[in-house]
């Protein structure tokens, strides 16, 4: 067994009568790893797992080779941002750094140090001696991402970790990410974005229903994403003669026209030209009152993979 | 980075640092200071009536002592006026009673009932450190009631009372479920015990470092709480008296007085920290061990020893004082079959608190964090 993964080995948690995660044997390299999934598909689960916050019914789980039941040698080398949105009342966002880096044994000058820099990677350095249970939800993201990071760690577990960060500081954090992971860490995070670990992941783990459904290198499943057809409503005025127009396009694989022929579905594969056809149609004096992505939510999207996958 | 000893200690006193002033000044358990302050602030209140009573009775005269032992039953009120001078209170009341006329209910009578008038009155003296309460029916003294205003001896017996029934069993048992059991609870309750968690620390010493938080708070505020009762109850006495007491054995009560509620804490403590990693709802333990308390009297020698309360009971220099005419069962209900040394007393408990503590720290190692179902 190298030391250099995180390893799931035959893995199932309940929750009483309620299935967490079911058989989950899984071998992560170090890299950007996404678990991908929608809600309660048991991302959190696995990830409280590989951290101790909750214990596995069956199987075990090695963490560069170190139980996570050992926690005083495993979160030396491991960092959690969790999701969990409460923060301690009693401190500002820079006390609850510095307590967590004293708990690693750092003097207090050096917590310190550590802790600033950690809240300059997320920008916090302004808001640095306000009380977390002020700070708005994207601050307190922030600052749980800061204190995950404070220490250096080697396997960063980050619990939808890009949720409530504005442009600008969600691409400075991929960029850390993509740094991070660059120097042989493992970043395993988790998103019900198919699109956005799409950008960022080496590989990806899809999971639902607690079980993993398919893991491997990003490509394959990004090929599977844009194979499937994206789904727009149009709302227009002259329906059926767009709808002509629109199958003369090779793109649009299926169109649904609405009972009261003031709008309709349609299924294109091609996005951008779905987009030029529409202008042009516009352009051509047809009235379009408005059009609405109708399959961004990721559970449209595991219905296709997932439910048509298996 | 192979942890040792201190290197865990430090961490135990980290968290410690950071548990202490939620343990101080949480919300949750600001009602800890009522409890511990209350004796207090009745002794306080005690203190200040007899010192406002003394002032008032000094400004209108001491009446001699000799002459108000020589008071005898059976002398009129006016007579006693004319010997012992202006009363410092004079209270006349008229008592009715009804009463059944003499002869009537025997044989065929029937039974005639007729009111009784009494004249009753209480005349008050005070011969700058007793008050003589002397109570006149139809002026002639029927009793009389002479005692200190401030009775040293009556108020370390109430002290021992009051600190038995009322802080070792009720004060310190409901203060310490309310810090202990929020060391976990509470973090539970706010969704932060991950924190913890997630920190390179062993359950054991997370635990650790909260209960030490916890014990010093409770310490500071019971012992602080005993002492500080324990002077309320010695100030409005005369200093002389306080000294000699003092000198004789009243360091000696302060120390075990003190030394009862910091173990009361400790015991109480591992207890409900115990509780709280192992139980949800808190009234289930509260009222397990309050009844385990509480029957403590009944049980057999060796049940006795697994209980707090005998070993507190046994470090209480002055015994609970109790009423002869109280029934058998509430005698055994309110002081141990058996007293302990003090030695095995501080051992006992302290051996106690050890297992308990240890089988919190078993179960500290399989909490898990599901704050979906708190």
């Amino acid at each position: 067994m190298t030391t250099a993964e995180v390893i799931f080995d035959d893995i199932s948690k309940f929750y009483g009568e309620v299935l967490g995660v079911n058989r989950v044997s899984l071998r992560i390299p170090p890299g950007i790893t996404s678990l991908v999934g929608p809600n309660g598909s048991g991302k959190t689960t696995l990830m409280n797992l590989l951290t101790g916050l909750i214990l596995p019914d069956r199987g075990s789980i090695s963490v560069l080779g170190v139980s996570p039941r050992d926690p005083e040698t495993m979160m030396r080398f491991t960092g959690y941002a969790t999701q969990y949105d409460a923060a301690p009342r009693w401190a500002t966002g820079f006390e609850f750094i510095t307590t967590g880096l004293l708990l690693f044994g750092c003097s207090r000058a050096e917590a310190e140090e550590k802790a600033w820099k950690a809240l300059e990677w997320v920008s916090m350095t302004e808001a640095a001696h306000r009380k977390v249970a002020a700070y708005s939800k994207g601050m307190r993201q922030r600052v749980r991402l800061a204190q995950a990071i404070a220490h250096n760690p080697q396997v960063l577990v980050l619990d939808e970790p890009l949720n409530g960060l504005d442009p600008l500081v969600r691409a400075e954090t991929i960029a850390l990410f993509r740094a991070w992971a660059a120097e042989g860490r493992h970043v395993i995070l988790s998103s019900h974005v198919l699109q956005e670990v799409d950008v960022i992941s080496d590989q990806v783990i899809l999971i639902a229903n607690g079980m993993i459904v398919a893991e491997g290198e990003i490509r394959g499943v990004r090929e599977e994403i844009h194979d499937h057809p994206s789904q727009f409503v149009i709302r227009c005025r002259d329906a059926s003669r767009i709808a002509a127009l629109l199958f003369n396009e090779d793109h649009v694989t299926e169109i649904k026209l609405n009972d009261d022929r003031q709008g309709m579905l349609v299924l294109t594969k091609d996005r951008e030209q779905f987009a030029r056809a529409l202008s042009r149609i516009a352009l051509a004096g047809h009235e379009i009152d408005g059009v609405v992505p109708a399959d961004e939510n990721v559970d449209a999207l595991y219905e296709y993979l997932i439910g048509g996958g298996r | 980075m192979t942890a040792t000893i201190s290197f865990r200690a430090r961490q135990a006193c980290t968290i410690a640092r950071v548990e202490l002033r939620r343990a101080f000044f949480s919300k949750r358990s600001f009602w800890v200071y009522l409890l511990a302050l209350f004796p207090a602030v009745v002794f306080i209140g005690h203190g200040i009536e007899a010192k406002i009573d003394r002032q008032r009775w000094s400004a209108k005269g001491f009446t001699p002592a000799a002459l108000l032992d020589g008071i005898k039953q059976g002398e009129t009120s006016e007579a006693v006026r004319g010997r012992l001078g202006t009363p410092v209170s004079d209270e006349k009341w008229d008592h009715r009673r009804r009463v059944l006329r003499e002869g009537s209910g025997k044989d065929s009578e029937p039974r005639v009932w007729e009111e009784k008038r009494e004249q009753r009155r209480r005349l008050t003296y005070f011969d700058g450190r007793r008050r003589a309460d002397l109570w006149f029916e139809n002026g002639v003294l029927r009793s009389k009631s002479i005692r200190p205003l401030l009775n040293l001896e009556e108020d370390r017996q109430v002290f021992a009372g009051l600190f038995q029934y009322f802080y070792l069993r009720l004060a310190i048992f409901f203060g310490c479920l309310g810090i202990f059991m929020n060391l976990f609870r509470g973090d539970m309750l706010d969704k932060t015990l991950h924190f913890w968690f997630l920190a390179p620390i062993r359950r054991e010493v997370l635990l650790l470092g909260k209960y030490a938080a916890g014990l010093v708070a409770a310490v500071v505020i019971f012992t602080g709480g005993a002492l500080l009762c324990f002077a309320a109850m010695l100030w409005p006495h005369d200093p002389g008296e306080v000294q000699v007491y003092w000198q004789a054995s009243g360091l000696s009560h302060a120390f075990w007085y003190a030394a009862a509620a910091a173990l009361g804490c400790v015991g109480y403590g591992s207890v409900f920290l115990a509780a709280g990693l192992l139980l949800r709802n808190p009234i289930v333990p509260a009222a397990t061990l309050l009844l385990w308390e509480a029957i403590n009297g009944f049980l057999p020698a060796t049940l006795q020893k697994v209980s707090v309360l005998y070993y507190l009971q046994s470090l209480c220099p002055i015994p609970a004082p109790m009423d002869n005419s109280a029934p058998a069962f509430i005698r055994m209900l309110l002081s141990p079959a058996e007293p302990a040394s003090h030695f095995w007393s501080v051992a006992g408990l302290l051996a106690l608190t050890a297992l308990v503590l240890v089988v919190a720290a078993r179960a500290s190692r399989r909490i898990e964090i599901s704050y979906s179902t708190e």
